[in-house]
């Protein structure tokens, strides 16, 4: 997760639905019209690396004006720039999904940065509801990538022992191989852990 | 749309890392001095420096920075003008505006940063693994301009950063006493056997070794100790079979 961090770029990167709450003339390029004005209620997708600050800064200039702000202007609410919307990632459609059935979900589909992205969003809203469906998500699929690192291993360890048996195992190969598409990042990451020791393990039990 | 040239740029630089990675695993996993032989001329180990992106990304970089300059700018003239006319209220509302679109351009060039650092980051972690496995041959073979040392992808400052980063290993291995007795630069795979056999790729000529001469021509074979061809081995001159 740090600065340097690919996978964390591209997963800053998810384009986050916005509305804006002011007027802005002048940022008609993030709308694709340079030189306008985007309107109060414009509805755009901004990436979230964009979105975010905009939406945690507060837009009513206290700072310059320390002096003269008055306690209409103290007890005003907050007001960002922007609301952030739910983005489609994690829209009732696909919470339903996951609810329904995590484990032949096609992740990797909905978003390939699922996680990083779902961690910034709970930070973000404190979400309790959405942190506790994407850790029961994160537990029943970790246990199935699991079972899955493990039998290819097997596969791997009988074809290096007897290359001419390969036949039999292209079909189980073709059923891993569909498996870890529906994977995203950070769970590829997970299976290939896995996946290494569990081919360290072997390599150590028969060298004796 | 800010930001959209970084983001292919870093979406080409995870490729890149993924491909590398399977490269490096390959060449770990086997107990071939670290090296691939089979390596055959059409890969390389990092990909050519994405010159173009660069340069336009860096020429995005440079309108922001007009843009920010710009902001200021009237910014300044209008506190020149809030001050005469005391005009508070319109103040308000304007000093919002600019700050948004300050804030916009500010997270923009931001995140051209943070690409660009990642996208060097991620080249600067091949070229130290390409030194520290020894891909990267001997001087000779960057004259050689041979393809497999990747050598005429890197931009003329990566050259240098690697003609360093390999000099500060080779001092460091042979000025500390401590390391002076180890090669640190050696193959961490304890070898299977202590005699090899190789074939030659390249002429080298007759070499010198604590049992006898050997002269090496291209295309002969030799049964010798692995320890006295490694380093021959890594820089592709001769091949184990």
């Amino acid at each position: 997760m740090g600065y340097y961090d690919l996978d964390d770029i591209l997963a800053d990167s998810a384009e986050i639905p916005c509305k804006f709450l002011h007027d802005i003339p002048g940022l008609g390029y993030l709308e694709n019209n340079p030189g306008g004005t985007i309107h109060v209620n414009t509805q755009l997708k901004l990436p979230l690396w964009l979105a975010r600050v905009l939406a945690i800064i507060d837009a009513s200039s206290a700072s310059d004006d320390v002096g003269n702000a008055d306690i209409f202007n103290t007890e005003q609410q907050f007001t960002p720039f922007l609301n952030m919307l739910t983005p489609e990632t994690f829209t009732n459609k696909v919470i339903n999904a996951i609810k329904t059935d995590p484990i032949s979900l096609d992740l990797h589909s909905i978003n390939p940065y699922f996680y990083a992205l779902a961690i910034k969003w709970i930070e973000l809203f404190s979400d309790k509801d959405l942190a506790e469906i994407v850790s029961d998500l994160l537990l029943q699929r970790s246990q199935v990538i699991n079972a899955h690192a493990n039998s290819t291993t097997i596969s791997y360890n009988n074809n290096s022992n007897s290359t001419s048996s390969t036949g039999n195992n292209n079909t189980t190969n073709n059923n891993h191989a569909l498996f870890t598409l529906t994977l995203d990042e950070f769970e590829k990451k997970i299976y290939k852990e896995a996946n290494d020791s569990y081919k360290d393990i072997k390599k150590w039990i028969y060298q004796y | 749309m800010y930001g959209d040239l970084a983001n292919k740029l870093i979406i080409e630089a995870k490729r890149t890392e993924q491909l590398t990675q399977k490269y490096l695993d390959a060449a770990l996993n086997s107990d071939n001095g670290g090296i691939r032989n089979d390596f055959n001329g059409n890969e390389t180990i990092i990909p050519m420096y994405n010159d173009e992106l660069i340069y336009n990304i860096l020429k995005e970089v440079n309108q922001l920075k007009q843009n920010t300059e710009y902001l200021q700018h009237i910014k300044q003239e209008e506190e020149e003008t809030k001050d005469q006319l005391k005009d508070v209220l319109s103040g308000h509302s304007n000093d919002k505006i600019r700050k948004c679109q300050y804030f916009v351009n500010l997270l923009c060039l931001e995140r051209n940063k943070r690409c660009l650092m990642a996208y060097q980051r991620m080249r600067s972690d091949i070229i130290d693994k390409m030194v520290w496995n020894g891909l990267i041959g001997s001087n000779n073979m960057y004259n050689n301009g041979s393809k497999r040392s990747g050598y005429n992808e890197l931009s003329h400052y990566e050259q240098e950063y690697m003609s360093q980063y390999k000099n500060l290993i080779d001092e460091m291995n042979s000025e500390s006493e401590l390391w002076s007795s180890i090669e640190i630069m050696g193959n961490m795979n304890p070898p299977s056997d202590i005699f090899i056999d190789i074939r030659v790729l390249k002429d080298i000529g007759e070499i010198q070794t604590e049992y006898g001469t050997f002269n090496f021509v291209k295309d002969s074979q030799f049964y010798v100790r692995q320890s006295d061809v490694e380093r021959l081995i890594q820089q592709g001159y001769v091949q184990k079979i």
